[in-house]
């Protein structure tokens, strides 16, 4: 071994790159050789050197941002199958296909909704289809909207073409699956917050349905309200463990959401996977910058009552 | 190696459920893999933009792709893949149009001096010493762009994510000794270009 072949591969050594004996042989040799121990010293004052440029662990709140954009792109992405697969017809995947297509369902669910209530409206005013659960008609139809107005020629009549709104009420179980789809369109669409409120707290004794988990993960990064964010938070909470988007979206609101009373909601929802590397880093930086006392102080308990995995 | 084992294991379940369209198996994948993902992706471009962009086309390009995963080597091998070549491949477009200089982008299109972003975080440092130190990063930033993008890409891997030749070597398709001359030119290129940088 001579010091041409140890100084070209003082690099490799420093970075444990070097087979067992050739890592001894370098060392036998830079014992005795001033020139390669003093180009050892160069090349490890050069890698301290480097040191001045540390790598940044990205923030959790930018890891974050990063996964929830990914997700939503995958909503509506498709995989390109190996060209086998597309000789068979996968009846289970077509079936998660969908069921992963929230956004595509709920539209499926408007119109088929808003169209069966105008369909229903012309045909047999005053009367709905029941399943299970029982309908009211107690109040008169109202105008919703003035389609056009046309004058008669010579005369003073006009012609008013409008709709009519017929108000009905559905009283059932949160179960009945029509009471649940009216929840549902009731918690993302109504404009009054307190509707919004009640049947968020309707349906989160039925988180355990999929589209339920989806309309209240919903409301609790959009709605406007914190109180309707709060009360989707806590049907949330007890499904932070199984199901990745809720916990995902959980710790969006824990970073994110302006109000501190959502964002203790969170932190004391996300309690039981505390140990989630995402859930570690938000924890480091809530207990450094977040602006409520109490969030930064419970953070800190938080990760003092972790094991130190590091 | 038993808990190497497991994941491995636990892997393959979820890849095959991901080849069968199931996006939670895939999003499970994604959560497993994307912290030094993104972190690779942000050391090389020091960009948040330019990051994330790129976390998000390898992820979708590997959800797209997942079908066609022969189970030749592992996820992390193959995702990594899928990043180090969009990283080259931006790498690339900055070297033809001579755009890196030190004034970056972050994620809301404001411009920021890679200088800010080499904070000194430890106690007790003085602000002349934490200007010095931010110079000495940013000097340290630039030559690193000065190498050829295959250069920076396997001393990004080698020195600051700590990966091995062999793997270096598997990602980019090439064989462990050209990663390891890959690697020794990168660092004589660098030595050179700080030799005269005292700390």
């Amino acid at each position: 071994m001579n010091c041409e072949w140890v100084q070209q591969n003082v690099t490799l050594y420093l970075y444990n790159e070097l087979a067992d004996d050739a890592r001894h042989e370098v060392e036998q040799h830079i014992a005795r050789c001033k020139a390669c121990a003093a180009e050892l010293a160069d090349q490890q004052e050069f890698q301290a050197r480097l040191s001045l440029l540390p790598v940044e662990e990205p923030s959790a709140s930018f890891l974050a941002a990063s996964r929830m954009r990914l997700q939503e792109a995958l909503e509506t992405a498709e995989q390109n199958k190996a060209w086998y697969h597309r000789l068979t017809f996968d009846p289970t995947a077509w079936l998660r296909q969908v069921r992963f297509s929230p956004a595509l369902a709920a539209v499926i669910f408007m119109v088929g909704f808003g169209g069966g209530i105008g369909a229903m409206y012309k045909a047999m005013p005053g009367r709905a289809a029941t399943s299970g659960a029982v309908d009211h008609t107690p109040g008169p139809p109202s105008i919703s909207s003035i389609i056009s107005i046309e004058k008669q020629p010579g005369t003073n009549d006009v012609t008013v073409q409008y709709d009519k709104r017929m108000p009905e009420s559905v009283e059932g179980s949160v179960s009945d699956p029509k009471v649940q789809k009216l929840l549902l369109y009731a918690a993302k669409s109504n404009e009054n917050s307190g509707v919004r409120l009640n049947s968020v707290e309707a349906l989160a004794s039925k988180a355990d349905d999929p589209e339920v988990r989806e309309t209240l993960t919903y409301a609790m990064r959009y709605d406007s309200n914190p109180g309707v964010r709060l009360t989707a938070l806590d049907g949330l909470a007890s499904h932070v463990k199984e199901d990745i988007r809720v916990r995902n979206a959980v710790l969006d609101s824990l970073l994110n959401d302006s109000n501190p009373g959502v964002r203790k909601g969170a932190l004391d929802a996300l309690g039981p996977v505390s140990a989630d590397s995402s859930v570690r880093m938000a924890l480091q930086q809530l207990a450094k910058d977040d602006p409520s006392d109490y969030i930064r102080s419970a953070s800190k308990r938080m990760l003092e009552s972790m094991p130190n995995i590091y | 190696m038993e808990g190497q084992a497991q994941s491995r294991m636990n892997d393959t379940e979820l890849i095959r459920e991901a080849q069968r369209g199931n996006s939670s198996a895939f999003e499970e994948l994604v959560r497993q893999y994307d912290g030094p993902v993104l972190r690779l992706a942000y050391h090389l471009t020091r960009s948040e933009q330019d990051a994330q962009d790129i976390y998000q086309e390898a992820f979708l390009k590997a959800y797209r792709n997942i079908g066609n995963f022969r189970f030749e080597c592992s996820f992390y091998t193959w995702i990594y893949r899928i990043v180090t070549n969009l990283c080259l491949d931006l790498l690339r477009k900055r070297q033809v149009r001579k755009e890196d200089s030190a004034v970056m982008t972050d994620s809301e299109g404001g411009s920021y001096d890679l200088m800010d972003n080499v904070a000194d975080e430890r106690s007790g440092a003085s602000p002349e010493r934490d200007l010095m130190r931010r110079e000495l990063g940013a000097r340290i930033a630039k030559a690193l762009t000065k190498l050829t993008p295959r250069e920076r890409m396997v001393f990004e891997m080698k020195h600051y994510q700590g990966l091995k030749l062999r793997t270096i070597g598997e990602i980019l398709n090439t064989t462990e000794e050209t990663a390891k001359n890959t690697l020794f030119r990168g660092t004589q290129k660098l030595r050179a270009a700080l030799k005269d940088m005292k700390t």
